[in-house]
Order: structure tokens, then sequence, then C-alpha cells
């Protein structure tokens, strides 16, 4: 059962509030990294996708220790409680297996097509939780495949280390827009309430900084 | 296919990181797949998902949670993509221009009456918010009820075009509407018009014809 919900009724909406803006202090600012160390990272997390498809235990393993508890820390920081964080970083990393021959490096990096079945499974889970709260979970997860997902299609992303080095180069406000945005997963009137700033000066730094990231990223497909 | 009329920054956002309701998730991931514009747009937000994800911060996992990943392994079987037929379904559908993929998978309605000119095909989307979605198909030259909204409206343009006091729609284009726009959209002559609608609320019709006419108007 998912305790927060993002669509959550009117009357749920303290709730996300609360759980939201007690951690605004935390807000953290990414950290230069070095490009070389961010794109091998990237290439060696998609041979070890390839492993997987091929049905490697250990390299899944490996990317479990990796990205389990960081797709944990993003559900989160986005509301969930500690145990339905912990579950959809389960249930994402099962898919992982199960879909890995479906990775396609030149479509994107790994961490970001991680990002989206991860995204993808909370949103399922968060529906299901609202519509059939006594199915078991199991149960459930047999059906996931069957729905479709909308933007399966569309589903890609660049390598990494580009995108981090354009996010790098924004202005302090625009990457905290971005952070709260996909980390907090804020919606922008609940950004321009927990930075205290104007509704529209939010949608002007969100339409700025994507508007910089594309040209930043020119050649990116 | 040119596209004039985009979804704003914040509503791909949500779509990226997952935020908006099913209807209109449909329907804008909908136009994504029409407009390459607004899929390479989709693309660096989800890029920008990926970087975070990597870079977050763990938040360490219970004790036996990798022996439990491992073992949830056995057995399990390798997802593959359903293979949509899509001569069968574009028949099925028939007098549709095309169905977008997003809407592959949900079962929909007969097409039924629901004013001059004007007819309605539900599509079954399991809204958490009860929004409704349904292809609206509208005859040339219709002059669409002059109304307002009480939630939010989005249109997805499939064939055919409309106009209204913000412009001009034709295939691809996306209309956002809520409860501050008023308008009449008015159908171009020559060619029948369908749209794809996700709508929250209802729609509250305008002047004395449509405070007759909306017992009658159940869109």
């Amino acid at each position: 059962m998912i305790a927060i919900e993002h669509w959550a009724s009117a009357a749920d909406r303290p709730v996300l509030r609360n759980a939201r803006t007690a951690h605004r202090s935390k807000v953290v600012q990414l950290k230069p990294m070095a490009q070389t160390r961010s794109d091998d990272l990237s290439g060696e997390q998609a041979a070890l996708l390839r492993a997987v498809a091929a049905g490697d235990r250990e390299a899944y393993a490996e990317l479990f220790a990796y990205f389990a508890p960081r797709i944990k820390a993003m559900m989160m920081r986005g509301g969930l409680a500690p145990t339905p964080a912990e579950d959809v970083a389960q249930d994402a990393m099962l898919l992982v297996w199960r879909k890995a021959h479906l990775f396609d490096a030149e479509m994107g990096s790994p961490a970001a097509w991680i990002f989206t079945i991860a995204r993808n499974r909370q949103i399922d889970l968060s529906r299901r939780a609202r519509r059939a709260p006594t199915e078991s979970q199991d149960a459930d997860f047999e059906q996931v495949d069957d729905e479709p997902l909308p933007d399966a299609k569309v589903a890609a992303a660049q390598v990494d280390g580009k995108v981090r080095a354009a996010v790098l180069r924004l202005s302090a406000e625009q990457q905290q827009v971005l952070q709260l945005s996909f980390f907090e997963g804020q919606s922008q009137s609940e950004i321009a309430e927990s930075l205290g700033i104007p509704l529209g000066t939010v949608k002007s730094r969100t339409r700025l900084a994507f508007q910089r990231l594309r040209a930043l990223l020119g050649e990116f497909k | 296919m040119s596209i004039s009329h985009h979804p704003s920054e914040e509503m791909l956002l949500l779509l990226a990181n997952g935020r908006l309701d099913l209807g209109r998730c449909v329907v804008v991931a909908a136009h994504v797949e029409s407009c390459a514009e607004c899929a390479r747009r989709f693309r660096v937000m989800e890029a920008v998902g990926g970087v975070m994800l990597r870079d977050a911060a763990p938040v360490a996992m219970a004790d036996d949670a990798l022996a439990l990943a491992m073992s949830r392994l056995d057995g399990v079987e390798r997802f593959e993509p359903a293979v949509q037929d899509l001569a069968v379904s574009s028949q099925a559908h028939g007098e549709m221009p095309y169905l977008p993929e997003a809407l592959g998978g949900y079962r929909m309605g007969a097409w039924e009456w629901i004013g001059p000119g004007i007819h309605r095909r539900m599509v079954e989307v399991p809204d958490e918010t009860g929004a409704r979605v349904f292809l609206l198909k509208a005859a040339p030259g219709t002059r669409m009820p002059d109304h307002t909204h009480t939630g939010t409206e989005l249109t997805l343009v499939l064939s055919g075009a409309f106009s209204h006091a913000g412009g001009h729609y034709g295939p691809g284009d996306l209309d956002e509407a809520d409860d501050t726009v008023d308008h009449q959209p008015i159908v171009d002559a020559g060619e029948v018009c369908v749209c794809l609608v996700a709508m929250q609320g209802s729609l509250r019709l305008k002047g004395m014809a449509g405070r007759l006419l909306q017992p009658f108007v159940r869109i």
C-alpha cells in the first residue's frame, strides 16, 4: 500500500505537502564530478546490463547494489515511506532483469533507462493502491506488464556525462528547480510554495533551464 | 505534420517524472509520439532524471534485500513487448486516421451521438482523478457550444482542424484549457475533425441555448 500518492485527493494534499516541506532545507546542489569518471560509470553500467541480458546474476547483483538504494532514496525524497520506497526499488530492479535485453545503449544511458522503469513502476503501484487496495501485491505484479506505458516509445536519453555537464552549467536557481522537480517530485506550485517565490518565477526558471539544456545538448538525438 | 501548439514545459515535466494523472498522461504521450520536437524535449528531461538518479545519495536497503532480489529471479520470464497488430486495430476502430500508441490496450466504447454533428467514443482509461478520456468527432463546420470548464481539458487533434480564440489547431496540436478559458471552437470546413480529449471536471455551456442544451449534452 502506498502511503502517499502524488495525485492524492484534495483531502490528502496537506500530508503530501508536509512530507515535502519537512526536508526542504536539504536541497542539495549537484557537485562537479570529473567528466571521465561519469562516462566510465555509464559505460560500465551498460556493460553490466548487457551481461544481465545474457543471464549473468553477478552483474545483476552489482547493478542492484548501485541502483536499488538510489531508487529507494529518490522515492523517499518524492514522499514515499521507507517500506513502499524499498518495494518500488525491488520491483523496478526485477523489471530491469526482465527487460535488460531491451536496453539500447544507442538510445540512452543505463541510469536514464532505469529512471524511467522506476518511475513507471511507482506510477503503477500507486494506481493499483488507489484502485484495489485489497489485492495482494504478488497478484498485482503479475499484471504489471500488461498495462500500456504511455511513454514507452519515447523513453530514451543520452550519455549521462554530457547531460550532467550541461546541468552543471545552469544557474544555481535553475538547478534547484530541476532538483525539486525530479528529486522531490514537486509540482510547479509546490516548488513556488516551498521556495516562497511566485509561481510565474518557477515557470520561467523551468522554461529557461530546459531551453538552456536543449541548446547545450544541441547534438542530442 | 506541422505542429504549432505544444504542451507546456510544466506538463511535459510532470509526464517525465511520473506526476501526471493517467488521463492527461495518455493525451500528452500521444502528442509526444507524433511531435519530434517534444520527443526531444522529453528525452532531455528523462536524461536529467537519469543523472539525478545516478547521483542520488543512496539510502540503505533492508539487510536481506539482495537475497530477496536474487530469489525473485528464479523462474521469472523475460519481458516481451506486445506487438500490436496495426492492420487489425485500424480496421476495428474504423474512420480513424490513426490511433496513437499511447491508446494501445485501452478498451473503447462505441461512437455515441451527443449533439448535432458531434459524436463521442469513451476510452476506458482508469484515471485516478476521475478525468474522462474520449475521442470526439465533429462534422465539418460544426460550431461547438460556447462553453467553459470546471477543470482542465486537454485536446489533441488527430485529424481535421478547429479554431477558437486561442488559435488554429490542426493534426498533432495540443490545446490546454482550464476554468479561466472561455471558448467556442469551430471545426474547419471540408474535413471531419477527430480529437483525443482528457477532461477533468465538467463542461459548462453558456448562453440561453447552452442552458437549454445542457441537460442533453453529456460531455
